[in-house]
């Protein structure tokens, strides 16, 4: 039996160093040293940021917007609901990039469907998207994050990570609770593909919004 | 674990552990056999779009015949034909099924299963989190390749064991407790656990996880070691194993 061990702790000490090496070999490999999860709090089950986790709220006395903004204010965001999103969406300083949208998913979701004009920000692979995004940060009066909306917390992390990093003043920095879910839903346009692709869902709204967002 | 009794004859206490233990292992896959093949449809799905197996005739025609397999699979263990043939299956499909985990974890968004594993609350460190994440998923292919390929089957089956059952019990406890927030019958529970095939019913995910471990804990008594590597590169050691 003790032959049994020693060779389970030498797979096992073989193992864990093949694996860093796996790792630190694929180009899909995570960064150990960074983190991803800026202003994070401990997760409880099902008690992610999201507005809609069902069964959670019930054991809360604010609704579960209240709930999300006073979480959200605590470390230094701002909630945007969806009719504040709206307005940014039809802010005419959106043009000049002085109201941006910035998609926190992965780039597959962001392809497959985005707030029009939306600049894609994968926080888990930063060097890939700071160039672009870094620039019109700095410019704008209004930077809203987004993501799936739910129990999705990704664009607050986004946001921390950003708004820490190159010191964008916090009034500036919104987080839109209800994401991209809740905007697809209220029959918002929706780009599909890269940006400013000019390929648009929800086209009934594109048009009587008065604008492309992917004009830019 | 299988059937091996004493010289006289008699079986010991864990002679008989090994077969009670041998039994609902033989049960539990004609279980999740059955129950795939009672539910061909939904399997169908999961064949197509979880495995990816887009060809309509190979995913119909695993579809219709790995449930069936399984069963037969598991009236082997029950009745006892064929024992070291079972447990050749039985480390290449426990190789197989940690490859497969593995995978699905580390490629393409090992940043998925970064975001699962904080929702076990475990380490509040970033780079112990990120550490995890970062290394469990290709320690897993690599268990499963030593398996696969019959090198340190004991020591395998050991280290599997030992991550399978604080996993199973980390899942069993979120289970619970999604359980009693969404106030919902246990068995609905439905999440996705981290264990890298997507959204999971809890009761089907713990008999899983359950045969999972009476695999390992057979290779670690040594069965399975015919077709081995390690044996077909070395076959003189003198502290070969025996193959009871």
């Amino acid at each position: 039996m003790k032959g049994v061990f020693l060779e389970g702790l030498v797979v096992a000490v073989i193992g864990a160093a093949l694996a860093f090496v796996a790792n630190a070999l694929s180009p899909y490999g995570l960064e150990l040293t960074k983190n991803f999860f800026p202003g994070a709090k401990p997760v409880s089950v099902g008690v992610a940021t999201g507005a809609n986790v069902p069964g959670v709220a019930s054991a809360q006395t604010n609704s579960p917007a209240e709930t999300l903004a006073a979480q959200l204010r605590e470390i230094g965001l701002q909630l945007a609901d969806s009719n504040k999103v709206a307005q940014f969406f039809h802010d005419p300083r959106r043009e000049q990039d002085w109201v941006i949208f910035i998609d926190a998913r992965d780039g597959e979701h962001y392809e497959a469907g985005h707030i029009p004009g939306a600049y894609l920000f994968d926080r888990f692979r930063p060097e890939t998207y700071l160039a672009n995004v870094v620039p019109v940060c700095l410019t704008a009066q209004y930077i809203v994050f987004y993501c799936n909306g739910g129990t999705c917390d990704a664009s607050e992390h986004a946001a921390i990570m950003l708004r820490d990093s190159i010191g964008i003043p916090k009034e500036k920095v919104f987080v839109y609770g209800g994401g991209i879910d809740e905007w697809s839903s209220n029959g918002m346009p929706i780009e599909i593909g890269p940006r400013n692709s000019g390929k648009f869902t929800n086209v009934n709204e594109t048009a009587t919004s008065g604008r492309a967002a992917g004009s830019k | 674990m299988m059937n091996a009794t004493h010289p006289d004859g008699k079986r010991g206490p864990g002679d008989i552990a090994a077969l009670l233990a041998r039994w609902l292992l033989g049960g539990l896959f004609i279980y999740l056999g059955l129950s795939k093949a009672l539910h061909a449809a939904e399997f169908l799905k999961v064949v197509r779009l979880q495995f990816m197996v887009t060809s309509p005739f190979l995913s119909n025609l695993i579809a219709t015949t790995a449930p069936w397999l399984e069963v037969l699979y598991g009236l082997m263990l029950v009745t006892g034909v064929g024992l070291e043939a079972a447990a050749v299956a039985g480390r290449w499909w426990l190789g197989g099924v940690f490859i497969y985990m593995g995978i699905n974890k580390a490629l393409p968004h090992p940043e998925y299963f970064l975001n699962l594993v904080r929702q076990y609350d475990l380490v509040t460190s970033p780079f112990l989190l990120n550490s995890i994440a970062a290394a469990l998923p290709w320690f897993e292919v690599y268990c499963g390749l030593l398996l696969l390929l019959g090198v340190a089957v004991r020591g395998s089956g050991l280290v599997m064991a030992a991550m399978l059952v604080p996993f199973t019990l980390m899942v069993l406890k979120r289970a619970l407790v999604i359980a009693a927030t969404q106030g919902i019958p246990f068995c609905a529970v439905k999440f996705d656990c981290g264990c890298g095939a997507g959204e999971v019913v809890i009761c089907h995910k713990l008999v899983e996880n359950s045969v999972l471990l009476l695999l390992s804990a057979w290779m670690l008594t040594g069965r399975g070691r015919s077709l081995c590597l390690r044996f077909s590169l070395f076959p003189k050691r003198s502290d070969a194993p025996d193959y009871r």
